[in-house]
C-alpha cells in the first residue's frame, strides 16, 4: 500500500460575497494548482510514495495533471506517485470534499491535507475519522485552518504520514460543536452562530447586527471571523477543551461593545450582552426560533419554528497536526539532516 | 470675410461651439486629451493630431481619455448615446475598425431598425483615412466604403475646412449615428471658415467646380486633386464638373445624374480599393438610373486592388492624382467627341 | 462607522417584495416553457434561445434596479426583459413576429429591447452588451442620476475581448457597472470547465481591480443580497463588481438543440436546486408568504401568458411597407 498522502483542493473557496463587502482576498485557481506541487515536491522529499488528489472542474487537478505529465525526472524534484480519484462524479458541491476525504482515508493514507477555508475544513474533518489533518488556509479569512507555506505543510504532513514523528508530539485533538436543527446535524470547528436573517442567501454571515447567539470551540485575541468577538473578550485557546457562548444584541443595548475583526477588512461594533464558558461536552437549547443557523461563518440551516436546535461542544474533533511541532520534532531528531552530504556545514 | 483656418482647427471648432451648445455632448477617445495619469501635462496631446487640443480645459469633465480598447470606449460612446448624451468618440485610424466593427455595424448601425423605431443613437465616430504619410498598409486605408455599405450608418468626408466644420457640426446634432472620416493628410489645409456655427446638410453634394464636357465625382481627399485635373484640362479645352458628394451615405444621387445629363460622360474618383468601392457604386448608379445619359463608358479611378505600400515611391503610385484623373476625362471625352 | 448594517429584510424583501420576485420568476418560468411548446408547433421562426433555469438571476438583480438604470442582456434574453419589466405581451407578440411586438416585428427573440424601460437589448453578439453598459453607467455618471448599469453576460462572453476590456473600461473610468456573468456551463455546446482559463470567472475581476464574487445562481436570496451590494456600491461612486452566476439552463443552446453533448445536470437541477421550488417553501416554511397567495400569482402569470400567446397569434404580421422604416431617424 505504500506510504500514502491525501490532499483535497476546494476550488471554490476564496470567493464568496465577503469579496465584495469586505474587500476579502480572492485566491486565484493557479496558485491553488501551485500550492499543491509545491507539496508535492515536499511530500517527494520526506518518502511518500503515493499522493492521492481529489477531482475538480475547477482547474486544480487540470493543472497538478498537466505538472506531472510534463514534469522531467532527470531535472525535477523527485515527486510521489499521483493518483487523481476520478470514480466519483463531480458535483461542484461539498458533497465532493467529503467523498475524497473519505476515499482517501479507506484508501489507507497517513493524513489529509485539506486546502480551502474554514468551510473546507469542516467538510474534511466530518469525513477524515482519525486520520491527521492538515487544514491549510486558501484566503484571509479562516479561523481554523492555518496560513502557512505549503512547502512547510508539506514536509509536516509528509513526516506525519511516514510515521517518522511521535502522534502524541505532532498531532493535536480538536474540539468541535455540533447543531441539530430542523432535522439536519451540522459540525463546526471554530463557531456556531445564529442569526436573524431569514434567509441562507449569499451563505457568509457578514452582517454581525443579525446576530444573537454565538458558540465557539476556541476563542483566539488574534483570530479572524466572529470568534474574534470573544477572543477580544473572553479568549480561549485551542488547547483548551472547553469554549464559549455568548448572547449578542444591539451594541446600545449591550454590557460589552467589542470592535472586532469579524472578516478580513471588517472591524465592526459588536454587542455582548453576556458571555459564558461552554463546558466540553455540554449541550445547550439555542433560543431562536426563527433565522439561520451559521456554521465556521457560513449560514447553513434556515430555521422554521420546529424543535428548538441544539449545540453541543464536545471533544472529538479531527487530529490536527502541528506543523511546527512536527518541524520541531524533525530538526531535534535530525530527521531532515544528511549524514551523505559531504558539504554540509559542521557546527 | 471670413477667417481662414485649419481642416483640424476646424473640427475642433465644431465640437467646441457644440459643447459649449448642448452639454450632451462629450469627447473620448485614446489621448483624446492625452496624459491621463501621467506626471506631465494632463492634455499633453489633444488626440494623436491635435484635432481636440485645448478642450479638456474648457469642458472639464467632458474630454475622456481611454484605455486602448476600441470595442469597449466606442461601445460606451453608443451606449451613452441611447442615454441621452452625444458622444464624439474618435477612432484613431480606421484601420482600426478591425477590432470594434460589432459595436458600429451590429449594435449602433441596428438599433433603430431592431427595435421597432424606438431608438435614436446619436453618436458621432471620428476616424483618419487616407495614404499620403507614409503610414504602411495598416494606417492608410480608405475603409469608407465598408461603413457606407451598412444600413443605419451616416458617413461623411468633409472635403476642406468648410465642409468639416459645417458637417460635423451636423454630425453631432443629427439623431443617427455618423462615421465622420478625416482625411489625414489634410488636417493642416487651410480655408474661409465661418465664425460662427453653422450646419451642412447630409446628402446634399456641392458642384465643387462647374463644367459641361464631363462630370467628375470625387470624394473626400480625391475633390483637391479632381479640381487639379479640371483645372489642367481646362487648359486642354475640357470643362469639368466636379462633384463633391460630401457625404456616401446618404449619398446626392440626384445632383450626379443631373450633372451627368449635362455632360453625358462620368469619372469617379475614390481612394478607395476598387472592388466595391464608391467608385463601383456610382458607376452602377449611372448604368443603372443614367443609362440613357451616357455618351461614354464610367470611367473609375480608384487606389489598386492591393493594400497600401510603404516606400514613397510606391505610396506615391498607390493614390489617384491629378494626371490620372485628367486622363480618365480625357479618355471619357475622347470616346464620344 | 455604521452600527448596523441593513438585513435582508430591510432591502426590500418584505412580503410585497418577496411576492414581486415570484412573480418575476415565475412570469419567466411560463413564458420560456410556452415558447418552449409554441416554438415545438413550428409558428415560431429563427433562432430561440431559453432562458429557464436562470429565474433567480435576473429576477434577483432587477430587483434593485429602477427607471434611472439600465442592463444589456445576451441570445439568452427573455428572462432579462421580464425582469426589467419589459410588457409580457409585446414580447410574445415579438417572437412571433407579429406588428405588435415590442419592435414591431423588425427584431425578434435576439433583439427584443425597450430602451424606455432602461433594457437594452437581447443581443445576437456574444459579448455585445458589456461595452453598451460601459456606455450606459457612463451616461448616469455624467447626468448625476445614480444609475447603475448591468451587463448579463454568459460564460461564453466571459472569454470575448469585448468583455474583458469593458472591466477594464469600468475600473479605469470607475463606472457604476456591474459584470454578471450567468455561467450555465456551457457556450453553445462547450464546457464552460474547459473554454474559461481561469475556470472562476470571478477571478478575473481580481486582474480588473473588483470585487469578484461568486453566487448560487439557484438561490433568489443569494443573488439578491450579492446584487443589492454592488448595485449600492456602485450608486454610492464604489466603482464596478463581477458577479458570477453558477446556474443551469433548462433547455438546449437554442430550440431544437439535442444536447447530446450534457450529462443529467438538468434533471438534478430540476429536481434539488429549482429556484422557484426552493424559493416557495422557503418563503411558505418562514410564514412570510401563503401558499395560497403564491398559487394566486401562478394563476395571474398563466393567463398573462396564455393570453400573450392568444394575441400573439392574432395579431397582424408587419406590413410590407414596413421594411423600409426606421433605418435611419431621419435620412433625407
Amino acid at each position: 500500500m505504500g506510504r500514502i498522502v491525501g490532499i483535497v483542493a476546494n476550488p471554490a473557496s476564496g470567493r464568496d460575497i465577503r469579496r465584495l463587502v469586505a474587500t476579502a482576498s480572492v485566491f486565484p485557481t493557479a496558485e491553488k494548482a501551485n500550492m499543491v506541487q509545491r507539496m508535492l515536491t515536499a511530500l517527494g522529499a520526506v518518502g511518500v510514495d503515493r499522493v492521492l488528489l481529489n477531482t475538480d472542474l475547477g482547474g486544480i487537478s487540470a493543472a497538478v495533471l498537466r505538472a506531472v505529465r510534463t514534469r522531467d525526472p532527470a531535472r525535477d524534484p523527485h515527486w510521489p506517485e499521483v493518483d487523481f480519484l476520478a470514480d466519483d462524479p463531480v458535483t461542484g458541491t461539498a458533497d465532493d470534499t467529503a467523498r475524497a476525504v473519505r476515499r482517501m482515508a479507506t484508501a489507507g493514507a497517513g493524513a489529509v491535507v485539506c486546502l480551502g477555508g474554514d468551510g473546507t475544513a469542516r467538510v474534511a474533518a466530518a469525513a477524515c475519522g482519525e486520520v491527521p489533518l492538515l487544514p491549510l488556509s486558501t484566503g484571509t479569512n479562516n479561523a481554523f485552518p492555518r496560513m502557512r507555506e505549503a512547502t512547510t505543510a508539506g514536509l509536516a504532513a509528509g513526516l506525519v504520514a511516514v510515521g517518522a514523528v511521535d502522534p502524541d508530539t505532532a498531532l493535536r485533538r480538536s474540539t468541535r460543536l455540533t447543531v441539530t436543527a430542523a432535522g439536519r446535524t451540522e459540525t463546526a470547528l471554530v463557531d456556531v452562530a445564529v442569526s436573524a436573517a431569514r434567509h441562507v442567501g449569499a451563505r457568509a454571515l457578514w452582517d454581525p447586527a443579525t446576530i444573537t447567539e454565538l458558540y465557539c470551540t476556541f476563542a483566539e485575541p488574534d483570530g479572524i471571523g466572529l470568534s474574534s468577538v470573544a477572543g477580544q473578550l473572553c479568549p480561549s485557546p485551542r488547547s483548551d477543551p472547553h469554549g464559549v457562548a455568548l448572547l449578542l444584541g444591539p451594541p446600545r443595548e449591550c454590557r460589552h461593545v467589542v470592535r472586532a475583526p469579524i472578516a478580513p477588512g471588517l472591524v465592526v461594533p459588536v454587542g455582548v450582552r453576556e458571555w459564558r464558558p461552554l463546558l466540553c461536552g455540554e449541550a445547550v437549547a439555542v433560543r431562536a426560533e426563527h433565522g439561520v443557523i451559521a456554521v465556521d461563518g457560513e449560514r447553513e440551516i434556515e430555521l422554521s419554528g420546529g424543535p428548538a436546535p441544539v449545540v453541543r461542544l464536545s471533544g472529538d474533533g479531527p487530529r490536527c497536526v502541528d506543523i511546527t511541532a512536527v518541524l520541531a520534532e524533525s530538526a531535534r531528531r535530525g530527521l531532515l539532516r544528511s549524514a551523505a552530504a559531504p558539504a554540509e556545514q559542521s557546527n | 470675410m471670413a477667417r481662414t483656418i485649419s481642416y483640424r482647427e476646424a473640427i475642433n471648432e465644431a465640437i467646441a461651439q457644440e459643447m459649449a451648445r448642448d452639454p450632451a455632448v462629450i469627447v473620448m477617445g485614446e489621448d483624446n486629451a492625452g496624459g491621463a495619469g501621467g506626471p506631465g501635462a494632463e492634455d499633453a496631446w489633444g488626440g494623436v493630431m491635435g484635432v481636440t487640443s485645448g478642450l479638456y480645459h474648457r469642458f472639464p469633465g467632458r474630454v475622456l481619455d481611454t484605455p486602448i480598447s476600441e470595442s469597449a470606449f466606442i461601445g460606451a460612446a453608443i451606449g451613452a448615446a441611447t442615454r441621452g448624451m452625444r458622444p464624439v468618440a474618435e477612432l484613431m485610424f480606421v484601420d482600426f475598425m478591425g477590432v470594434c466593427f460589432d459595436q458600429i455595424y451590429n449594435q449602433a448601425a441596428k438599433f433603430r431598425y431592431m427595435f421597432g423605431g424606438n431608438a435614436v443613437t446619436p453618436v458621432v465616430i471620428r476616424t483618419m483615412y487616407g495614404a499620403g504619410l507614409r503610414a504602411a498598409a495598416q494606417h492608410s486605408q480608405a475603409l469608407y466604403p465598408l461603413f457606407t455599405h451598412i444600413p443605419g450608418l451616416k458617413v461623411v468626408l468633409p472635403s476642406s475646412p468648410y465642409e468639416a466644420k459645417g458637417l460635423m457640426t451636423q454630425a453631432i446634432r443629427d439623431d443617427d449615428p455618423v462615421v465622420f472620416f478625416e482625411h489625414k493628410a489634410m488636417y493642416d489645409t487651410t480655408g474661409e471658415v465661418p465664425e460662427e456655427p453653422y450646419t451642412i446638410p447630409f446628402g446634399e453634394a456641392e458642384t465643387a467646380r462647374e463644367g459641361s464636357d464631363v462630370t467628375v465625382v470625387a470624394f473626400g481627399g480625391m475633390v483637391a486633386r479632381a479640381l487639379e485635373a479640371a483645372d489642367a484640362l481646362a487648359s486642354s479645352g475640357i470643362e469639368a464638373e466636379v462633384i463633391d458628394p460630401r457625404t456616401t451615405s446618404p449619398l446626392d444621387t440626384e445632383t450626379i445624374l443631373e450633372s451627368l445629363a449635362e455632360t453625358g460622360r462620368l469619372v469617379v474618383v475614390d481612394e478607395s480599393t476598387p472592388r466595391c468601392s464608391m467608385a463601383a457604386d456610382v458607376a452602377a448608379l449611372a448604368a443603372g438610373e443614367g443609362f440613357a445619359l451616357l455618351r461614354a463608358p464610367v470611367q473609375q479611378v480608384t487606389a489598386p486592388h492591393t493594400p497600401v505600400p510603404f516606400s514613397a515611391g510606391l505610396e506615391d503610385l498607390y493614390v489617384p492624382d491629378a494626371q490620372r484623373i485628367a486622363n480618365a476625362a480625357k479618355a471619357a471625352v475622347d470616346w464620344s467627341r | 462607522m455604521t452600527e448596523t448594517i441593513p438585513t435582508d429584510a430591510s432591502r426590500g424583501l418584505d412580503p410585497d417584495g418577496l411576492l414581486r420576485a415570484y412573480r418575476t420568476m415565475r412570469t419567466i418560468r411560463d413564458f420560456e416553457e410556452r415558447v418552449h411548446d409554441e416554438f415545438a408547433t413550428g409558428d415560431i421562426p429563427g433562432f430561440v434561445h431559453l432562458y429557464a433555469g436562470e429565474e433567480a438571476s435576473a429576477a434577483g438583480v432587477c430587483q434593485h434596479l429602477d427607471e434611472r438604470d439600465t442592463i444589456a442582456s445576451t441570445h439568452r434574453g427573455h428572462g432579462h426583459c421580464i425582469a426589467k419589466g419589459v410588457d409580457v405581451t409585446g414580447m410574445m407578440a415579438e417572437i412571433f413576429g407579429r406588428a405588435t411586438g415590442v419592435c414591431k416585428g423588425k427584431g425578434g427573440s435576439m433583439h427584443i429591447a425597450d430602451l424606455s424601460r432602461g433594457m437594452l437589448g437581447a443581443n445576437g453578439i456574444v459579448g455585445g452588451g458589456p461595452p453598451l453598459v460601459c456606455g450606459t453607467a457612463l451616461a448616469a455618471k455624467q447626468q448625476n442620476t445614480g444609475g447603475v448599469a448591468v451587463a448579463f453576460f454568459g460564460d461564453g462572453a466571459s472569454n470575448q475581448g469585448t468583455t474583458l476590456e469593458s472591466m477594464n473600461l469600468a475600473s479605469v473610468w470607475n463606472l457604476p457597472a456591474i459584470f454578471v456573468a450567468e455561467n450555465n456551463g456551457y457556450a453553445e455546446a462547450t464546457a464552460s470547465t474547459w473554454s474559461v482559463a481561469a475556470d472562476n470567472i470571478a477571478d478575473r475581476a481580481a486582474g480588473f481591480g473588483m470585487p469578484g464574487v461568486i453566487v448560487d445562481g439557484f438561490d433568489f436570496f443569494a443573488v439578491h443580497e450579492a446584487a443589492g451590494e454592488a448595485v449600492e456600491r456602485a450608486r454610492a461612486g464604489g466603482g464596478p463588481t463581477l458577479i458570477e452566476m453558477k446556474l443551469t439552463r433548462y433547455f438546449g443552446h437554442f430550440e431544437g438543440d439535442q444536447q447530446t453533448y450534457r450529462g443529467d445536470e438538468v434533471r438534478n437541477a430540476r429536481e434539488t436546486l429549482d429556484c422557484l421550488t426552493r424559493f416557495r417553501r422557503r418563503v411558505v416554511e418562514t410564514g412570510e408568504l401563503t401558499a395560497e397567495r403564491l398559487d394566486a400569482v401562478d394563476r395571474e402569470v398563466a393567463a398573462l401568458v396564455g393570453g400573450s400567446v392568444e394575441r400573439a397569434r392574432a395579431a397582424p404580421a408587419p406590413d410590407g411597407a414596413d421594411l423600409l422604416t426606421d433605418v435611419y431617424v431621419r435620412y433625407e
